[in-house]
């Protein structure tokens, strides 16, 4: 912004003047319904949900009493926690890599493709479009022990060689395949396939936005540079230049991947799955602060959730801030 | 291309493998329940008549139907009459799988109320978050004022908070003001885009300040250049961060499993699905994948149509 001249007659500078306040007020009417709200609905929640947290407070009782930091001693001592803590973790730490790195994958596939590039990036983002809980239910039926197309798919590979190779079909032929969804060992990681599923054709897309900002001279001076493989054309090039879309795709499934919630209430309406397996931490503050009225537990969750999230934007803004700025 | 054909092949079973849910979901909404049980038919089904009992059941004829259809069989026993009537139900009864999956779908719950409901409440959030987010995002990008720098960096911490973390204190607040289960409380939490804010201002950094002066001169207020002048510059950038809002509104499920509680009229389709699920015995695969079509179809469809848009609009995250 230019700073107003000096060398301005003095009656124009009142006008100016006169003008600078005007807009000083219009300004704040304009943005005072977006921070009424803002205040309201972002800010005020993160500060009540502060507050209960040390409370025992329940909907429709009419007092409360302080109680400390017992609820937060909860969270780190009953076993059921460390469950959430436990699901939460492996989902993320799962979900997370996986999907960034099929995504990265599948972009580079696609854009070293000459042909049939946009039929390949159409399919793969169609699960990001589509209502996740409507496809958690199809997944659902899917994976039905009997008549679910996974197990009869894979009872199709009985009698044939997979049954020597792989201990887990001959496991299945012999006596079952697994229920899938019922059995604690497998339920977590069903959960993180549909997660992965859903997601990675988003960090795709955004992959292939980012490999068109790569700009072809850079590969040739690689390849002078004695790079001949594609591996090493891969590693000097190609991945110093996705540096920020990778900082933003991991950023960004993060967070949503602390989020989940759909498919395991689909699946799971009570209870967060076979032996709590899938108890996430999304479920857990549906669960204890809604169903079970216990909302200062319910809010000690929601503080810890608001905690992970924040601190991993704080660090993606940093990561992004010592490239551009906002200004 | 014949160079690239294990290419190809690895991202071909991964299209497998992303289309296998739709296939399924798709095919078994034209099915039988008994091609569903035993696997068979193929992708439509064989699409042979077939026989809805709960219909037959409903109209099991009783004394009174009996009597009331005698003249229509003159001389003839009780019992031929009621055989009689039982063989119209049966026949009456009967329809493709496709044609029962889809009325079932629609008339065991109230669908078409679902979707109304799922359009009220998207189109409602994203009307009101232009109407607070484009005032607000022009003040910042284009006029000055004492606190601006304030304004701005409250909304980069806003950008911070996701709303779903904090569902159980706003849920607490709604529930105090005995807004749960009205379409408010549905709307309201999502009223305040702070991302569409920070969008619209960087875009709003880019339109020249002759435009606004321009209308300044012109006699035009503040309130009229944002609606009459940037608004129009801004159609493009809007448009994205309709696809944006929508999509997620459309599909959100969370949000509206917490705050609305059994009253089927207030039911997103979502909500609705999950409601079909809960009272579905296993024979009503069929309807609940016809059901779960309906829901998903309309954004896959505009999807395939705008493609570009939709993949702009949905990744607008990236510009950040």
């Amino acid at each position: 912004m230019p700073a107003i001249e000096p060398s301005l007659p003095v009656a124009k500078t009142k006008a100016v003047a006169g003008h600078a306040a005007k807009e000083r007020r219009a300004a704040w009417v304009l943005t005072a319904p977006a921070l009424t709200l803002m205040v309201i609905v972002l800010l005020a929640p993160v500060i009540i949900a502060g507050l209960l947290s040390f409370t025992n407070y329940s909907l429709g009782n009419s007092g409360f009493d302080w109680v400390g930091t017992r609820n937060y001693e909860k969270l780190f001592t009953r076993a059921t926690y460390e469950k959430m803590f436990l699901a939460t973790l492996t989902y993320v730490v799962t979900v997370v890599p996986v999907s960034v790195g099929l995504g990265l994958g599948t972009a580079l596939l696609i854009n070293s493709l000459g042909r049939f590039r946009e039929i390949y990036k159409t399919i793969y983002f169609l699960p990001v479009m589509a209502t996740l809980l409507a496809m958690a239910i199809a997944w659902e039926f899917m994976l039905h022990p009997s008549i679910g197309m996974v197990n009869r798919t894979l009872e199709m590979g009985c009698g044939t060689f997979l049954e020597q190779i792989w201990p887990f079909m001959a496991d299945g032929c012999a006596d079952r395949f697994p229920v899938w969804l019922g059995d604690k060992r497998y339920a977590i990681w069903v959960i993180c396939f549909i997660g992965v599923w859903q997601g990675f054709g988003f960090n795709m897309v955004l992959y292939l936005a980012g490999l068109t900002s790569v700009h072809r001279e850079l590969y040739h001076a690689a390849e002078m540079d004695g790079a001949k493989s594609a591996w090493e054309r891969f590693r000097l090039v190609t991945w110093p230049a996705l540096g920020p879309t990778t900082v933003f795709v991991v950023t960004i499934t993060c967070i949503r991947a602390f989020q989940v919630f759909d498919t395991i209430e689909a699946f799971w309406p009570q209870g967060g799955g076979p032996n709590k397996s899938t108890y996430v931490m999304m479920f857990a503050i549906f669960e204890k602060g809604i169903q079970q009225n216990l909302i200062g537990v319910g809010s000690a969750i929601t503080m810890l959730f608001l905690a992970f999230v924040m601190f991993l934007t704080l660090i993606q803004r940093w990561l992004v801030e010592r490239k551009v700025h906002y200004k | 291309m014949t160079r690239d054909w294990w290419k190809h092949l690895i991202l071909i079973l991964g299209v497998i493998v992303v289309l296998a849910p739709f296939y399924m979901m798709v095919s078994y909404s034209f099915k039988s329940p008994g091609e569903i049980d035993r696997g068979e038919g193929g992708f439509f089904g064989q699409q042979q008549l077939m026989v809805d009992e709960r219909c037959v059941k409903l109209r099991d004829p009783d004394r009174n139907d009996i009597a009331a259809a005698a003249d229509r069989f003159p001389g003839q026993s009780d019992s031929t009459i009621r055989d009689a009537l039982a063989a119209e139900a049966t026949a009456e009864c009967s329809m493709r799988p496709v044609v029962f999956n889809y009325t079932k779908a629609f008339t065991e719950a109230p669908l078409l109320r679902y979707l109304l409901n799922g359009v009220i409440v998207t189109a409602s959030i994203f009307l009101i978050q232009v109407v607070v987010a484009l005032p607000a995002a022009y003040a910042l990008a284009k006029l000055k004022f004492w606190g601006r720098d304030a304004v701005f960096g409250l909304v980069l911490f806003c950008l911070l908070i996701p709303v779903h973390a904090i569902a159980l204190p706003l849920y607490i607040m709604l529930a105090k003001l005995g807004l749960t289960n009205t379409y408010a409380a549905l709307v309201v939490p999502w009223t305040i885009s702070v991302f569409g804010i920070f969008l619209m201002r960087q875009f709003f950094m880019t339109v020249p300040d002759d435009l606004i002066d321009a209308a300044r001169m012109d006699g035009m207020g503040e309130f009229a250049i944002v609606w009459r002048v940037m608004l129009p510059t801004a159609i493009p950038a809007l448009l994205a961060f309709a696809i944006f809002s929508i999509v997620a509104h459309w599909n959100d499920y969370f949000w509206p499993r917490i705050v609305v509680t059994g009253n089927r009229d207030l039911f997103t389709p979502p909500l609705g699905l999950r409601e079909f699920k809960g009272d579905g015995d296993g024979s009503f695969f069929g309807p609940m994948m016809a059901a779960a079509t309906v829901i998903v179809t309309p954004l896959i469809v505009a999807f395939l149509v705008a493609q570009k848009r939709f993949i702009e609009g949905i990744t607008l995250n990236g510009m950040k």
